[in-house]
């Protein structure tokens, strides 16, 4: 995984160390490193931002709660990915909160709302990309999305999340790298 | 091509989720909040939930259930009645003792708090739905703050 991922990991395991040998600030310091990641990967599950809150701050509640039976330090940042995830498939199954069409469902097909000064400037490169990757079947949405905020994710839990058999996981990801890999080629941004 | 590798598409992916689904501005400090006050709940003693009922009122949207609460010689018996979006506690510890009862909401770092009068009664009203806990602070300083568990409205 890339340099930066690995970097977040690194930070999440050094605040809970402090955290946990006596340092207040190590909790802080590892609730802002987390916290990011924890949100993209709770708003793949289709939950309204509402929601999603919701689902991040009761996984920092857990972590609380249950410090003491997290042995491995260096498993902290997928201790709480694991734990975000699997609130968040539980809320998205029948909380009311669940808005039955999420936003990020529409986007594809409704414009977004610009503002003039977006609009000017809404051909740019950024722009294109972004159409790539939201242009992608919203299975390949989600798990590109879990795959690029996660270190390592569980193979088992996200199956069982998209509905897909485990082995299937890891030939997905790839025809859905090669779909985007494709679709940024189409923007002309990349040769 | 070779510039795209799995690495650089994942790269791609996760700049351009920051960009068009950013993390809300409060939300990193709202989570430190509630996680620095969850950690110093841990030293809190935890009140006991013995007995919880429902008591459905006819007027739509609005209901109220009882809980009551025990930790040592204290009870603690709380009316939670919700109308729309807010909802209020009405409190009864036994025996009276002076404290400070203290609503702490999942969401938000501001409290409410109420003393508890002489016949033992203490009111919260316009709290917020959602997950809330009570502390209680005797003002005899030798006695140890004591808290509900979590308890949604």
């Amino acid at each position: 995984m890339s340099t930066r991922t690995n970097e977040v990991w690194a930070q999440a395991t050094d605040g809970f160390n402090r955290w946990v040998a006596g340092d207040p600030a190590g909790l802080d310091d590892l609730v802002a490193a987390m916290t990011p990641v924890l949100w993209h990967v709770v708003r793949s599950y289709r939950l309204s931002e509402a929601a999603a809150e919701d689902v991040v701050q009761t996984t920092w509640l857990a972590l609380v709660r249950r410090r003491a039976a997290i042995v491995d330090a260096t498993a902290i940042g997928g201790w709480l990915t694991t734990t975000a995830r699997r609130e968040a498939w539980r809320v998205a199954q029948g909380d009311h909160r669940t808005l039955p069409v999420a936003d990020e469902d529409l986007e594809p097909r409704i414009p977004a709302q610009r503002s003039a000064e977006d609009a000017a400037v809404q051909h740019d490169e950024g722009d294109r990309i972004w159409a790539a990757v939201d242009g992608l079947p919203e299975r390949c949405r989600r798990l590109l999305r879990i795959v690029a905020f996660e270190n390592r994710p569980d193979y088992r839990e996200l199956a069982s999340d998209l509905g897909m058999p485990v082995g299937s996981i890891g030939p997905t990801r790839g025809r859905c790298l090669a779909k985007l890999r494709v679709a940024l080629m189409q923007t002309g941004e990349y040769r | 091509m070779s510039e795209l590798s799995r690495d650089a598409l994942l790269g791609i992916v996760r700049d351009v989720w920051e960009r068009h689904d950013p993390v809300p501005e409060h939300l990193v400090p709202a989570m430190q909040a509630a996680a620095a006050m969850a950690a110093s709940d841990l030293d809190v003693e935890l009140m006991e939930l013995v007995e919880r009922a429902t008591e459905l009122v006819g007027a739509r949207g609005s209901s109220s259930y009882t809980l009551r609460f025990v930790h040592g010689d204290t009870d603690l018996l709380l009316r939670v009645a919700v109308d729309g979006d807010r909802s209020r506690v009405d409190g009864w510890v036994v025996p009276p003792e002076p404290m400070t009862v203290r609503a702490l909401p999942g969401e938000n770092p501001t409290d409410w708090s109420s003393v508890v009068t002489e016949t033992g009664r203490f009111e919260l009203t316009d709290l917020p739905l959602g997950l809330l806990r009570l502390r209680l602070e005797p003002h005899d300083t030798t006695r140890p703050a004591f808290a509900t568990p979590t308890f949604e409205i």
